[in-house]
């Protein structure tokens, strides 16, 4: 290696990038904190708004208001459950893939992925509609279980999302599977093992990475629910405006209200980088042993 | 695992930085007072910009555009206000690219007034002399009640009457109600004839402010230093139980408004009325088209035998949003638009809207007989609701949180986890504090 760094061409390749990262992500971020640090004043009932610094009174505001705090339970919730079930449903699928049982393995690859090419809006439109109690082509099902009453429509957006997300799940873990060097299927197999037992033993440890990849890309996923509720909250009584956080970001930006907007994204940007972390944090240490 | 700790420390460091950069630069639109725009003539060619959701405005735009060869209008359509478009122009009006001209429903001209989003047009003499021509209360809608302030021009109306089907209640001999006590008693039949009276719209509270409105609610109050915030006064409560009583009894069907299924209901006549504004003849037109001939009209059901009070349901202005370099054309193309009888005409026969002048209520296309409401001359129902619509209803600065949360609990209250009464309370408490938090003054 030299010492001489090529200053130039370092800069040249990342520029691109850099700019567009700080165009497009650093700025809005660093513009909502802005915002979410500013609070409005005004004299008389129609005065004009004037823009003060505020402290951390949005903050106040976001720690106070109970519906926010209702709906990051419920996404945990939703997470908690939706996420191993789409997960397991996505490993399962790579494993069959990989596995050689299957014929046709380009086109059940390309079927099972298909479902993420369809916008998340209208996935849910379609959903909207097979669930319907009375337009669903299942009256016979949807009419006995009301799938948007408030007991169970969390769990129709869920099938939704794992409708959605499992083949694109399931590609990352499959390319995952194909890295896997031929060596060490042929060494187990010459332990005697079986294709179920290299899948557990061998297959599965060697995917991990991939899992937990797909576990915190989930995780933000559902803490940003938004298409999804926001589409079946015309179809269904049990979703409120502030069912999820990011719809009451959503409903609090149309009041509109942006430096209390704002405070709220702030607090669920950090509530997702915390829950990610936290899952690394506990999967690495599961990995160190 | 170190990347994402880093990065979040470099998007803290330049936040910060930013904060400190830009702090003390706020204030600077603190400079514009809410007095009345000077009203004076551009020099040269204008081009204006005009946000709407009306359908075919394209037509209408083109007549005004080939006779005006100076002030050109470029039209954009969108999704309907509370749909998406009120977001855009907030967003707009924030990030200084608002257009000229945009459509503001009455019940969100406070909200944009607010946020300082419009231009006071009472300095175009145009616009002031144009006052009598417009329904009192419409008027009263875009001036606030306040001398020297007009905030947008009226577009339309939307006087409420009963949507019915005729067919069906003379078939199963139900008189017509006139009141709303015959109303509930209609109900109770219509349900044994495997019905269901009318469709309770549990997310649309616009149409439940209609009906306060006819009642005698009066849901706001400005007196110039503080709101007043009132969903739970005597009268709006009377409307609040009558609708709970209607739901409790599974009188009434709670399909969500606006989707297939609310169409399917009508199509398939499960629902029988619909107490609806004068624009509720097109929805039933489009959603319900298997029931053609078979409607007709009557003046809303009054809560005193023999009243004749109208509430209404939605009516638009024109408004110029603050910061729009010409004003004075603005004024006169949403003047030409909305007072004019070619534009109302071609407004009428493209998207049925209802003209907010007084002459408009004569125009010859709302004299006709409506083949789908079996010939009834329905305009002329609406003509007499429209000079019955109490005209000192005020509305809100923050009415879309008002709307979400009372639509949260309008929602509860159909699926039994609350009533109405309740969720209009809650939903008060809620705007209370939404107004506090935007420091608008407000009375406890």
């Amino acid at each position: 290696m030299t010492r001489k760094r090529p200053v130039a061409a370092l800069l040249f390749f990342i520029l691109p990038f850099g700019l567009l990262f700080a165009a497009f992500y650093l700025a809005p971020i660093g513009y909502a904190i802005k915002q979410s640090l500013y609070t409005v004043e005004r004299t008389g009932t129609f005065g004009p708004a004037r823009e003060v610094f505020g402290g951390l009174v949005q903050y106040q505001r976001v720690f106070a208001d109970g519906p926010f705090w209702e709906s990051i339970g419920r996404v945990l919730l939703f997470g908690v459950v939706q996420v191993p079930v789409m997960l397991g449903l996505a490993l399962l699928l790579a494993l069959l893939l990989d596995s050689g049982l299957v014929k046709g393995r380009r086109f059940f690859r390309l079927a099972f992925f298909v479902p993420y090419a369809v916008p998340g809006v209208v996935a849910a439109i379609m959903w909207g509609f097979l669930y319907s109690p009375n337009l669903s082509p299942f009256t016979t099902l949807t009419s006995k279980w009301d799938l948007l009453s408030a007991d169970l429509v969390l769990w129709a957006m869920a099938n939704v999302v794992t409708w959605v997300f499992v083949g694109y799940n399931m590609l990352i873990i499959y390319s995952s599977l194909l890295a896997i060097p031929q060596e060490v299927y042929e060494a187990a197999r010459l332990d005697g093992a079986g294709a179920i037992r290299t899948a557990w033993s061998i297959k599965i440890p060697l995917v991990m990475p991939a899992i937990v990849l797909t576990t915190v890309f989930s995780i933000i996923g559902t803490l940003q629910l938004l298409a999804e509720p926001q589409v079946f909250r015309t179809f269904s009584s049990a979703v409120t405006s502030t069912y999820t956080p990011n719809l009451t970001v959503y409903s609090t930006s149309s009041i509109p209200n942006f430096n209390l907007a704002a405070a709220f994204s702030v607090v669920l940007a950090l509530a997702t980088c915390l829950l990610s972390f936290a899952f690394l944090k506990v999967t690495q240490r599961g990995g160190d042993k | 695992m170190r990347f994402p700790m880093r990065s979040l420390g470099i998007v803290l460091t330049s936040a910060l930085a930013l904060t400190a950069c830009s702090n003390g630069g706020g204030d600077d639109d603190a400079a514009s007072t809410a007095g009345a725009a000077s009203c004076a003539p551009s020099s040269g060619p204008v081009t204006l910009n005009y946000t709407t959701w009306i359908p075919g405005i394209e037509k209408v735009v083109k007549v005004w555009n080939d006779a005006n060869p100076n002030i050109q209008v470029k039209v954009q359509t969108g999704p309907n206000g509370n749909g998406g478009t009120y977001q855009n122009f907030f967003n707009q009006l924030k990030a200084g690219n608002a257009p000229d001209l945009g459509h503001i429903e009455y019940d969100a001209l406070p909200s944009f007034r607010v946020q300082d989003g419009l231009e006071n047009l009472a300095g175009c003499s145009e616009v002031t002399a144009a006052k009598d021509q417009f329904v009192d209360w419409t008027w009263g809608q875009v001036t606030f009640g306040e001398e020297n302030s007009v905030y947008g021009v009226p577009q339309d109306a939307g006087p409420m009457a009963l949507f019915y089907r005729k067919d069906l209640f003379e078939k199963n001999n139900i008189p017509v109600p006139t009141t709303w006590d015959e109303y509930a008693a209609a109900a109770e039949k219509v349900k044994s004839a495997g019905g269901y009276i009318t469709n309770f719209s549990q997310s649309d509270i616009n149409q439940f402010a209609g009906l306060s409105w006819q009642a005698g609610g009066r849901w706001f109050a400005n007196d110039g230093a503080k709101w007043t915030v009132n969903f739970a006064d005597e009268n709006t409560t009377k409307v609040a139980n009558y609708w709970q009583g209607l739901i409790d009894k599974k009188l009434v069907s709670a399909v969500p408004p606006w989707t297939t299924e609310w169409d399917n209901a009508y199509n398939t006549s499960k629902a029988w009325t619909w107490v609806s504004a004068v624009w509720g003849a097109n929805s039933i037109m489009s959603g319900a088209p298997d029931t053609s001939g078979k409607w007709a009209v009557a003046p809303m059901p009054q809560w005193t035998a023999g009243g004749t009070v109208a509430g209404n349901w939605g009516g638009s202005a024109t408004a110029v949003f603050k910061g729009s370099k010409h004003p004075y054309e603005a004024a006169k193309f949403a003047l030409w638009l909305n007072t004019s009888e070619e534009a109302l005409t071609m407004l009428n026969s493209e998207a049925q809207l209802y003209p907010a002048t007084k002459a408009g209520a004569s125009l010859p296309a709302l004299k006709q007989g409506v083949e789908f409401y079996g010939g009834q001359p329905i305009y002329d129902v609406f003509a007499q609701a429209s000079t019955q619509v109490a005209a000192d209803f005020v509305w809100g600065p923050t009415m879309t949180s008002t709307y979400a949360t009372a639509s949260d609990g309008f929602k509860g209250a159909v699926s039994g986890s609350t009533t109405l009464p309740d969720a209009l309370k809650k939903a008060q408490d809620a705007t209370i504090q939404n107004l506090k938090s935007q420091s608008i003054p407000v009375a406890e």
